[in-house]
Order: structure tokens, then sequence, then C-alpha cells
């Protein structure tokens, strides 16, 4: 499903280039429930950023179902990002002036491919997913951090993605909510075969995963 | 997608963006009214003023007059008409001399007789022939006149002549229609005198000659009786008059008023300054603009990095930023077109009314050009904001998606 070859991301600081990620070769089947683990600093978030076709490599190759999406155009990989990944962030990510059911539209409405009512039914069977249908006319202020967040999951979800990535989606929440919101996320990728990759610095909530990535000083480290 | 779809999309996003940010977007909007109130206030005045002031400045007339040195003249500070003699010029007198610092040149004929056929028995009647292409003096006075432009068979008539538009005056026999009627200018020879092509006068010549016995020589066509001269800029009376006295023989050259001269020349240049005063003021708006975008668009990087990265296009990302700048910036456009149209009619109660009252003529510009000012300001002020948030927004859609959800600045 994922593969990484000599990924690397390199950047460019005062004091001369800076190595966040170094030659990973990474392969995660699909339905996978994979965890990227290390310190704050480790090059995880760098690493999550170039699977998700969100920041460019230095160097390397990253395939998602056999394409390599940095050999994509520039509104060839919008168009896989929108279709085949989803994101779940460290941070309220939900457009403010937009209601909760638009904001889980907004995916297929970029998209474009499906009729406004049938994209308003869909949003509607994601929020009731999450369990928010009920506050689907409410706008992000009228909502908790636990909601806000699995608004959020029910976006990342709105087009059926193959992959769905979070970047540590439960730092800012406590702890019960967190639980909540990680249970939500493993019963999403096993009902769905949904291939999920989080970044966590967070052991036990790593633990609950199939698979466990070590990253440090931009090594995946065995 | 389709391309309806993303402009719905792109345009929803827009104007909810510009309602989540209601206080900024009202400053916004009020900023650009502001600035487009001015701009239109300051056009339309503008261009009345000119209008007015090219009508004004005109019935100032000439600078200088030459006639035969043998001619008697009525000395005035307005010089209008040249006054009526039988001393002639070559018409091509000041032509071959070909003196510099003249802008314009009119040259006219006329004839004063009691013979024409036109009021009383022996009223004496000046028939004045000019050319309405070189004219600057006579036409700017006309107060009505029937549409188009003056044809050969057409007269005007001195304000002193009270006959209604379109009605038929015959002079030496042949028959004239009346064409406009000038104001009233305080100048005996205008107020009393009929006007009418050059050609036409001169084409009387066997019909006067019939009635008095003689072609008088004004209306041989290689005679006139003088010429009006309006200076180029910055060339003074005494230089030109110097000029003409010294290359053209057996002339006189009479001197306008020189305060008139002066203020001609002197308020040529201020309109252009103003001009340029103005177009200043919307350059810094514009900048400004730009500068409030550039915030805008840095205060919304996330925002815009999350939109890319559930799979907004870079042009997406760039049309949300332009719909909301022109959104914004039109309707603070039109609003300022509104404050600038209560503006003007303070400034039409305030002087308009008082130039009035003294007598000065003061012309709006019509309908038609006050509209296309005002569309010009909002598609002006909607272009503004566009620019100003199409960089921004350009760049922004260029950078790296993670830079935009994760780094400052």
């Amino acid at each position: 499903m994922l593969a990484c070859r000599g990924l690397t991301k390199q950047y460019e600081t005062d004091r001369g280039p800076v190595a966040a990620v170094r030659s990973v070769d990474l392969d995660i089947e699909s339905g996978c429930y994979a965890a990227i683990v290390g310190r704050s600093g480790s090059g995880k978030s760098s690493l999550l950023g170039m699977i998700g076709g969100l920041s460019r490599p230095t160097g390397g190759r990253v395939l998602i179902g056999g394409t390599d999406i940095w050999a994509l155009s520039e509104a060839g990989a919008a168009a896989f990002r929108n279709a085949r990944i989803g994101f779940v962030f460290q941070f309220a990510s939900l457009l403010p002036n937009l209601r909760a059911l638009d904001n889980v539209a907004l995916p297929a409405r970029l998209a474009g491919t499906m009729s406004r009512r049938a994209i308003l039914e869909r949003a509607l069977e994601r929020l009731a997913d999450v369990g928010l249908d009920s506050h689907a006319e409410a706008f992000p202020f009228e909502l908790s951090s636990g909601e806000q967040r699995r608004v959020a999951i029910a976006r990342a979800l709105m087009n059926d993605p193959a992959l769905l990535l979070g970047d540590e989606p439960t730092s800012d929440l406590d702890e019960q909510t967190e639980r909540e919101i990680m249970a939500l996320l493993r019963d999403i990728s096993r009902s769905r075969g949904t291939t999920l990759v989080l970044v966590t610095h967070n052991l036990a909530l790593a633990a609950q995963a199939q698979r466990i990535v070590h990253i440090a000083d931009g090594v995946v480290v065995p | 997608m389709s391309a309806a779809s993303s402009c719905r999309l792109v345009l929803a996003l827009a104007v909810q963006n510009l309602g989540r940010r209601q206080s900024r977007t009202l400053l916004l909007v009020a900023a650009i009214a502001v600035a487009s109130a001015v701009t239109f206030g300051g056009v339309v005045a503008m261009r009345s003023v000119v209008a007015s002031m090219q009508i004004g400045l005109s019935r100032v007339g000439a600078d200088l007059m030459v006639v035969n040195q043998a001619a008697l003249t009525n000395l005035t500070d307005a010089l209008l008409t040249v006054e009526p003699t039988d001393s002639t010029l070559p018409a091509d007198a000041l032509a071959r001399a070909d003196v510099a610092g003249i802008a314009r040149l009119a040259a006219q004929r006329i004839l004063r007789t009691d013979q024409s056929g036109l009021g009383g028995a022996g009223e004496l009647v000046d028939l004045i022939g000019f050319d309405p292409a070189t004219d600057f003096t006579i036409l700017p006075w006309l107060s009505e006149r029937l549409t188009g432009p003056m044809q050969p068979g057409d007269v005007i008539l001195g304000a002193a002549r009270n006959l209604p538009l379109g009605t038929q005056v015959v002079l030496f026999g042949q028959p004239f229609r009346v064409y406009g009627k000038l104001a009233r200018t305080g100048s005996g020879t205008q107020e009393r005198g009929v006007f009418l092509h050059m050609a036409s006068l001169i084409g009387l010549g066997d019909d006067v000659q019939a009635r008095t016995g003689a072609v008088p020589p004004m209306l041989e066509p290689a005679n006139v009786t003088g010429f009006l001269v309006q200076l180029a800029p910055g060339v003074s009376e005494l230089q030109l008059r110097f000029a003409l006295l010294s290359n053209v023989a057996g002339i006189k050259v009479i001197v306008g008023g020189s305060l008139l001269t002066g203020i001609r020349q002197g308020l040529v240049a201020l309109l252009g300054g103003l001009v340029l005063l103005v177009v200043a003021l919307s350059a810094s708006t514009a900048v400004m603009v730009m500068v409030l975008f550039s915030a805008i668009m840095a205060e919304r990087r996330r925002e815009m990095g999350l939109l890319k990265a559930i799979g907004a296009r870079p042009g997406q990302i760039v049309a949300i930023a332009v719909a909301e700048a022109a959104f914004a910036t039109a309707a603070g456009g039109a609003l300022g077109v509104v404050l600038g149209l209560l503006l003007l009619r303070l400034f039409e109660r305030a002087l308009v009314h008082h130039l009035s009252e003294m007598g000065i003529p003061f012309l709006w510009l019509d309908g038609a050009g006050t509209a296309a000012i005002a569309a010009l300001c909002v598609a002006g002020a909607a272009l503004v904001g566009m620019a100003g948030a199409w960089f921004p927004a350009w760049r922004m859609g260029r950078r790296d998606t993670h830079d935009l959800l994760w780094k400052e600045g």
C-alpha cells in the first residue's frame, strides 16, 4: 500500500543544511494501523508530511498504491490527496465559518464529482459514523475540542481515502477524549480497511498499533 | 472538478470568509469607500472644472489681435472679434512670416453694412466671417444652438438679435438658417454681429456689389480684416508682439489683458498638477490595500495550508483570496461612488451655486460621463483589491503545504 524508498528531507538554515529525514525505506501494508514514534525533532512529522504529499522530499520516492505521488503535477498531486489521502491534524483544523456538515463536505466539494445533494447526504453519514450527526448544523466554536476532532475525522473520511494520516491527532485532548478518538480511529481502520498511519510521541497509544516505526535523528531504527 | 462547481465553492468560501471577520471587512470596505469617494468625486469635479474652464478661458478671448496698421481699434481686455474696418491684411500674412510662439490663430473678416436687409432700414449690421475649424473666440460663447455642426448656410446671432433658432434670415437676398445664439459678451460688435462661415461671407461679394456698386476689400478671398492670436505656453505677449512687428510689415498688434493670459496659462498648469495629485492618492491607496491583503493572507496561512492538504489546487487558493478581495473592494468602491455623489452635492451647494450667482458658468459632466467614471471607480477598486490579494495568495499557493501548516511567517 505505502512504500518509501530512500526518502530524504533536508532543510536549509542559516547555519547550513539540516537533515530531518535520512534515506528512509518503509513499507506499510494495506489496512495496517502503523504508529510512527520518536522524540520531538526526530523527523517523524517531516516523514509524515512527505508521505502525505504535503512536503516535497529532497530525495527519494513515496509510492501509494503504486503511484509515485511526487512525480505527479501540482494539480495531479492535489487531486490525489483529495481522493486517496485523509488527514487529521493536531490543531483544530476546521474552517470556522463553515458548519460541521459543510466542513465535512469540503473534500467532496473540492473534488466536484458528486451532486450537492449526494455530497450532503454522504457528509451526514460520515458525521453519523463519528457520532455527531445531531451536530451537523453546529459551527466549530459551538463544539468541544473532542467534537471538533471527530468532525475533522469525518472530513478525512469523506472521499473514502485508502490512507488516513494523523499527526499527533490527540495531543491537545484530555485522556478520556484521547482514548475515545483513538478507539474511533482504530474502528474506522478496521471496519473500512483504511491504512492508518499516526505520528505520536505517546508510547502507550503507539502500543495499540499493529506496527510501530521508531525514528531517531531522521533514521528508522530497528 | 467542473468549472461551475469550483466557481460556486470559491465564491461561497470567499463570502463566508468576509462574513467571518465582519469588523475587519467593514473597515476594509470603509477604507476603500473613502478612497473611492475621493477619487470619484475628485475626477468628476475635475472633469467638470476642466470643461467649465475650457469654456471660461475660451471666453476670455485672444491674447493678441493683428490688424492693418491703418485700422482703428477699440481696445478691450477681451479680444473676441476684430473691429470693423476697411483696412485689410493679406490672408496669408502670418502664415508666410512663420512666427514661433503662436498656439492658435483665427482669421476674421468683418463687413459693417446698412444694406444687408436685416433689421430696420438703414440699420448697421456687422457680418463677421470666421472659420469654425480654427475659431476659439466665438463658438465658446454659444448659449444655444441647433444639433450638429454649423453648416455653410448657417448663421449665429449676437445676443442683441432676438430671432428663434431654425428661423430664416436673408442677407443681401440670400437665405440663411439661424444655427445658434451667443451669450451676452459686453462687446458691442459681437452682440450686434451676425456670424457666418468665412466662405459664405465671401460668397456674398456679388450681391454686395450689386447693391453698393463695389466689392469691399475684406470680401476679396486674398484679404482678411485681421487675426486673433492665442499665445503658446511660456510665451509672453511682448515677445510675440515684437516678433510679429519684426517679421510682418504694415500691421498693428493689439495686446489684450495680460492678467487674463497669465491666469489662462497658470490654470492649465494647476489642473495638470491636480490630476497628478489624484493619481498619486489613488496609487498610495492601492499600495495600502496590497499591504493589508498581504497581512490578511499571512494570518490565514494555516487555513490555506489546510485547504491545500485536503485537495485544493493552488489556483483555487488564489481564486478564493482574489474573489474575497474583489467582493470587499467592489462593495467599497460602490459605496464610495454614493459618498462621492454626496460630496459633489455639497460641492455644488457650496461653490457651484456661488459661481452661478456671480455669473460664472459651471458645466457638470453629463450623466453618461459620470456613470462611466463611477463604473471605472468600482472596477478600479475591485482591481486594486484583486491585485493586492493575488500576489500574496499566489506566493502562498506555491509554498510547501507542510510549511503553511506548521511554519510561522
